[in-house]
C-alpha cells in the first residue's frame, strides 16, 4: 500500500494503482483521453502528464503509466505541466475540424472540455487538415473520422473488451483509420459502447443524431428493462420523446458498458401505437369514468360470485412497488388468486432461484472475476447479453468457460463446448452434484462428475444456469450441485438467467401462491370471472396460446394496465395506460437478488415529433399535454385502494411488512443497489415435468430466446426491428439428411401450435433430434414461447 | 479468388497456418505470398488471406495497411523505396528523391508509364549504417550517391528483361 503526496495531499492506495487513479481518490481529475478504467492504460494521448518532484521517478511522466510508489511527490498543475498539456492539445487540434456547432458530441465532448481547460483557444496551425472517407457502420453508429484524435479507445473497447473482429485500426502514423474492412453494419452486439467511449465525435449514436443538445436532455439514473440483469443506464429524453440510452457505471453489475439491445431498445416508449388513453370496451373515456366503471363491475362480480372470482396477474416487467400493491389489493379484495408470472414453468423456476442463500448468488462482477464458469442450458448472448461480456472478461484473465447446451451457442470468447440435449440434463446434474466420486452410471453423469471436480478445484468457481432450459427441477438440481461443489472458504456461486427485470421480486412475493395454471383452470371452469393484469400479457406469455385465448374469452371482465399494445390489451374490456420505466420511479430486483431503484427521466406524453407530425407544434392551446394520461401502475393501484401515491411511505411499508426488503427506503438510484438479505422459502411443490414422447419420425421442438425480437419492449423499438431475422428453424446436419432438407430452403414445421413455414438453417454445433426456433414477436413464430417442456414436432420440405 | 494463388499454394499455406500455434504470426507470410504472385494485394487478396488464416478480413487489413512494403494498390514491377528517416535524410536522401523523380519523370507515389517503377518514400529500411539507402524491388542499395542512380536503374531494368 504505497503512500504518496499529490498536490500537497497525502494518499495511500493499493499496490499497482496508477497515479491518475490515486489522484482521482483525492478528487483531483488529471486530464486524459486514452486512459479508461475498464480498458486500462496505454499512454497514447500524452495528456495525463504530471510532474514528479520526489521519489523513484523524476520530471514529467504520464500519470496513467506510472504506478504509485512510496515517497512520490506529484504536482498535477505545475507551470511546466500545464504548458506541456496545452502543447499536446494543440497538436491534437491540428487535425481536428472546427465543426463543434454541427457535431453531436458537443456538450459531452472530452476533447472540447480539455481544449478549453488546457487554455488552447487560438489555433496557430493554418495548414491543411487530414481528411478521410467515412464508412456506413450500420443502423446504430455514425462514423466521422476527421474528428479522430487516435486515442485507440474504440479499438480497445471493440476488440479487447467486447471481442469484436470487424472493427479495428488501419494504416499507421498520420494515416491511422479506425473502421471496418469495408462498409457494413458492426457485427458485435456491444458495438453501441463505442459511442460512450469515444472522447470526441468520431463515433456517435445514429438513432439520436441531430435530435438534441445534451444539455437540453432530461436525464436520470435508470435501470435497463430488457433482461433480468438490471444493468445501470442513463436514458435521455426531450420533447416528450425518449431519445437515447447510455451506459451508467455500476461496478457490481454491468460495469461501464451495456449491450445494444439495452442501448437501442428504448424506442418502445415513443411507439406510435402505444395506447395512451383509458379505454372501456375500446371506447376512450376519462380516468375517473374508467376506474369507476371497473370498480362497479368488480363489486358486482364480487357480490355475485364471491371474492375468489377475481384473479390478479402481474409480471416480471412490473416494479416491486406494483407487485407489492397488487398483492395488497388482492388481499383487500379478498382474493387468493394472485400470480406474478403468466408462464408457470418460468414462474416456479424463478421461485426456486430466489430461494437460494444469497451469499451464494453471483453478481456480474463475480462473473468477471471467476476462474471457472460452467454454464448449463444457458445462451448468454440471447438471454442476458451482458453476461456474455462478463464471461469474456473472466476468460481474458485466464478463466475456463464451459458451456453445456443443446443449442449452437456463440460467445465473444473461446470456450469449451458440450452439446447435450435437455433430457440428459438430469443425469448431468446428478453427476455435477457428486464431486470426487467414481461410480457413474452414464457418460453424461461422468461429464457432470468431471466438471464437479473442476469446480471443486477452482478458486472462484461459478455455476450458471438458464432457467428456460433447466426448468424448476433443473434449477433446484443446479443449486444442489453448487452446494456439493462448494468448500467453506471458496463457495461455488450460482447465477440464473430469469425471465425479466423483476422476476426475482415477483418470486419473493409469490411465496407459495398459485401458479398461473391454477388461475387458468379457474377461468376455464368459470370460477374466475375477472382477471386484472398489471403490466402482464398472459395471451402472449402463457405457453399455450389457444388455451389462454379460450380461457380469457370466458371471462366476464378483463382489465389490463400496460404501457405497450400487447395481445392481451387488444382483448381487454378495461384498459389503463401505464408509464414506462423511464416515465416513473420504482424498484426492480435483478437475477442475483439486487434491489435497484430508478428515478423518473421525463413525464409521459405523445412525443412532439409525433403530435406535430414533424412540423411546427400544434397552434391550438389546451391545458393538457397530449398523450400524458399514462400513470404508474403502483400509482393507479394506490388510487384504487384510496391511498396517497407516496413513494417513500410505500417503500417504508414494503420494508416493514417484509424484512427481506430491508434497506429499500434508503436506496439511491445512482448507487450499486442492495442485495436482498434473506432468500425466500423454497416453493413447497413444483409443477411436475411432463415429457412428451417423441416419435421416430419426429423432432423435439426447442423454442429459445434470441437477442433481437424475443423480449417484448425492445422488439417494439424501430431501430432494432430491422435486425429481427426472418423466421427460421435450425436443425442438425444428420436430421437435414434424414428429412432430405436443404439449407436456406423453405420447410414446413408441424407444431402443436400449428403448421409454420420457415427458412431452414443447418448447424453442426448442436444436438441432433432437435428443431430449434427462436421466439420472434410479430412473426409467424409469435405463438411459440420459450421455457416450456419439450414438445414433438414434424419437419418436411415445402 | 482462387486465381490469386494456386490451389497448391493455398493448401500449403493452410497447412503452415495449422502448424503455427498463433495464426497471426503467419499474416505477413500469407500476404507476401499473394503479393509475390500478383505484384500487389487486392481487396480479394485480403479476403483470401483471411480465409487461409482463419481471421476476419479486418484483422488481416490491420496488418496489411500498417506495413508500407505490402502494396494495397497496383504498383510497377519494381517499387523504389527511398528512406526519408533521420539518418538517410541527414546524408542527402532528399537529393536522391529529386534525382529519381527527374530520371523517371514521375512524382513520389506514382508509377512510370511503362509500368516499370513505382517511387515511394519510406520511413526506414533498417540500413542506417549505410545511409542514404534505397531499396529497389528486393535489392538494398546503401551509401547511394545521386550520380550512381542512373546506373542502378539501368541495371534494374536489364535484370527484368533478362
Amino acid at each position: 500500500m504505497p503512500t504518496l503526496i499529490i498536490d500537497n495531499q497525502t494518499v495511500t492506495v493499493p499496490e499497482g494503482t496508477n497515479v491518475l487513479e490515486a489522484a482521482k481518490r483525492l478528487g483531483i481529475e488529471i486530464p486524459h483521453f486514452c486512459y479508461h478504467e475498464a480498458l486500462g492504460s496505454v499512454g497514447a494521448c500524452r495528456l495525463c502528464a504530471v510532474e514528479f518532484r520526489e521519489g523513484p521517478v523524476k520530471g514529467i511522466q504520464m500519470s496513467c503509466m506510472t504506478p504509485a510508489k512510496d515517497g512520490m511527490v506529484v504536482d498535477t498543475g505545475s507551470a511546466e505541466v500545464l504548458a506541456y498539456r496545452a502543447q499536446v492539445i494543440e497538436w491534437l487540434m491540428t487535425n481536428h475540424p472546427h465543426d463543434c456547432p454541427v457535431c453531436d458530441e458537443g456538450g459531452e465532448c472530452q476533447l472540447q472540455d480539455m481544449t478549453v481547460a488546457g487554455g488552447h483557444g487560438i489555433r496557430r496551425y493554418t495548414g491543411p487538415k487530414r481528411t478521410y472517407q467515412n464508412q456506413n457502420l450500420g443502423p446504430f453508429i455514425v462514423h466521422e473520422m476527421n474528428r479522430c484524435i487516435q486515442c485507440y479507445r474504440c479499438v480497445r473497447t471493440y476488440q479487447d473488451y467486447c471481442g469484436g473482429t470487424d472493427f479495428g485500426v488501419l494504416g499507421s502514423r498520420q494515416r491511422l483509420y479506425f473502421g471496418r474492412f469495408s462498409d457494413g453494419p458492426l457485427e458485435s452486439p456491444f458495438a453501441g459502447n463505442l459511442v460512450d467511449v469515444c472522447p470526441t465525435g468520431v463515433l456517435t449514436d445514429k438513432t439520436y443524431r441531430f435530435k438534441s443538445r445534451v444539455w437540453d436532455l432530461q436525464e436520470a439514473p435508470s435501470i435497463c428493462p430488457h433482461c433480468s440483469l438490471g444493468c445501470a443506464v442513463t436514458p435521455g429524453a426531450r420533447y416528450r420523446q425518449l431519445q437515447r440510452r447510455r451506459a451508467r457505471l455500476n461496478n457490481q453489475t454491468n460495469g461501464h458498458f451495456i449491450c445494444d439491445r439495452g442501448r437501442f431498445g428504448y424506442g418502445y416508449a415513443n411507439h406510435p401505437d402505444r395506447p395512451r388513453y383509458p379505454l372501456v370496451g375500446h371506447r376512450r373515456v376519462t380516468w375517473q369514468e374508467a376506474l369507476a366503471a371497473m370498480q362497479s363491475k368488480l363489486q358486482e362480480l364480487g357480490e355475485l360470485f364471491g371474492s375468489g372470482s377475481i384473479g390478479l396477474l402481474t409480471s416480471s416487467r412490473a416494479t416491486l412497488e406494483t407487485q407489492f400493491l397488487t398483492k395488497r389489493w388482492a388481499a383487500a379484495l379478498g382474493s387468493d388468486q394472485l400470480c406474478f408470472e403468466a408462464h408457470p414453468r418460468r414462474d416456479f423456476a424463478s421461485r426456486v432461484a430466489a430461494s437460494q442463500q444469497l451469499d451464494r448468488s453471483a453478481s456480474l462482477e463475480d462473473v468477471r472475476n471467476c476462474d471457472l464458469a460452467v454454464l448449463i442450458g444457458a445462451d448468454p448472448l440471447s438471454e442476458a447479453p451482458m453476461l456474455a461480456l462478463a464471461l469474456r472478461q473472466a476468460a481474458r484473465r485466464g478463466a475456463r468457460i464451459v458451456i453445456v447446451d443443446p443449442r449452437p451457442v456463440v460467445l465473444p470468447v473461446a470456450f469449451e463446448r458440450h452439446a447435450v440435449s435437455v433430457d440428459k440434463f438430469s443425469q448431468l446434474l446428478r453427476g455435477l452434484g457428486r464431486p470426487q466420486q467414481g461410480d457413474f452410471s452414464s457418460s453424461m453423469e461422468e461429464l457432470g462428475g468431471s466438471l464437479a471436480n473442476a469446480l471443486l478445484a477452482a478458486q472462484r468457481p461459478l455455476l450458471i444456469g438458464g432457467t428456460d432450459l433447466l426448468g424448476p427441477q433443473g434449477t433446484q438440481a443446479l443449486q444442489h450441485a453448487a452446494k456439493a461443489c462448494s468448500q467453506p472458504e471458496k463457495p461455488c456461486r450460482t447465477m440464473f438467467m430469469l425471465t425479466g427485470p423483476n422476476s426475482f421480486g415477483g418470486a419473493l412475493l409469490s411465496a407459495n401462491g398459485p401458479g398461473f395454471d391454477s388461475l387458468m383452470e379457474g377461468m376455464e371452469q368459470g370460477r374466475i370471472k375477472a382477471l386484472l393484469c398489471f403490466e402482464a400479457d398472459p395471451l402472449a406469455d402463457y405457453p399455450d396460446r389457444k388455451r389462454s385465448r379460450a380461457a380469457l374469452a370466458r371471462l366476464d371482465m378483463l382489465a389490463v394496465f400496460d404501457c405497450a399494445a400487447t395481445a392481451t390489451v387488444q382483448e381487454s374490456d378495461f384498459f389503463f395506460p401505464t408509464t414506462t420505466v423511464e416515465e416513473s420511479v420504482g424498484t426492480l430486483i435483478n437475477n442475483e437478488g439486487r434491489m435497484q431503484t430508478f428515478e423518473q427521466v421525463f413525464s409521459a406524453g405523445t412525443p412532439l415529433a409525433e403530435s406535430a407530425s414533424g412540423s411546427h407544434p400544434p397552434r391550438f392551446f389546451t391545458r393538457d399535454i397530449p398523450g400524458s394520461e399514462p400513470q404508474s401502475a403502483w400509482g393507479i393501484l394506490s388510487a384504487l385502494m384510496g391511498r396517497s401515491a407516496d413513494l417513500d411511505a410505500l417503500r417504508r411499508e414494503i420494508e416493514k411488512n417484509d424484512h427481506r426488503f430491508a434497506g429499500l427506503s434508503q436506496l439511491k438510484a445512482n448507487g450499486e443497489g442492495r442485495r436482498i438479505a434473506i432468500p425466500s422459502q423454497h416453493p413447497e411443490s413444483l409443477p411436475l415435468n411432463i415429457a412428451s414422447s417423441i416419435g421416430s419420425d419426429q423432432l423435439q421442438l426447442l423454442v429459445t430466446e434470441t437477442l433481437y425480437g424475443s423480449e417484448l419492449l425492445s422488439s417494439l423499438s424501430p431501430c432494432l426491428q430491422e435486425l429481427i431475422p426472418a423466421p427460421f428453424v435450425t436443425v442438425h446436419p444428420q436430421d437435414a439428411t434424414r428429412f432430405k432438407l436443404e439449407e436456406g430452403k423453405k420447410v414446413l414445421l408441424g407444431t402443436p401450435m400449428g403448421d409454420l413455414t420457415l427458412t431452414l438453417r443447418i448447424e453442426g454445433d448442436m444436438v441432433p433430434g432437435v428443431a430449434i426456433v427462436p421466439r420472434l414477436r410479430g412473426t409467424v413464430l409469435e405463438p411459440l414461447v420459450p421455457g416450456t417442456e419439450s414438445l414433438p414436432c414434424r419437419i418436411e420440405k415445402v | 479468388m482462387a486465381m490469386l494463388l494456386s490451389e497448391k499454394q493455398i493448401a500449403q499455406l493452410k497447412r503452415r497456418v495449422r502448424e503455427t500455434p498463433h495464426p497471426r504470426e503467419m499474416v505477413l507470410d500469407v500476404l507476401h505470398a499473394i503479393q509475390d504472385a500478383n505484384g500487389w494485394v487486392s481487396d480479394e487478396g485480403i479476403e483470401l488471406a483471411a480465409i487461409i488464416l482463419g481471421l476476419s478480413p479486418l484483422q488481416v487489413e490491420e496488418i496489411a495497411t500498417f506495413y508500407d512494403k505490402i502494396y494495397r494498390r497496383p504498383v510497377g514491377r519494381k517499387v523504389i523505396h527511398i528512406c526519408d528517416s533521420i539518418c538517410c535524410w541527414s546524408r542527402g536522401s532528399e537529393t536522391l528523391m529529386l534525382r529519381l523523380q527527374q530520371l523517371l519523370g514521375i512524382a513520389a507515389g506514382e508509377t512510370t508509364t511503362d509500368g516499370m517503377f513505382t517511387l515511394l518514400p519510406t520511413c526506414c529500411l533498417g540500413a542506417c549504417a549505410d545511409a542514404p539507402a534505397v531499396r529497389i524491388g528486393k535489392t538494398l542499395y546503401g551509401k547511394v550517391a545521386p550520380e550512381q542512380l542512373e546506373t542502378i536503374l539501368d541495371g534494374e531494368r536489364t535484370e527484368v528483361k533478362s
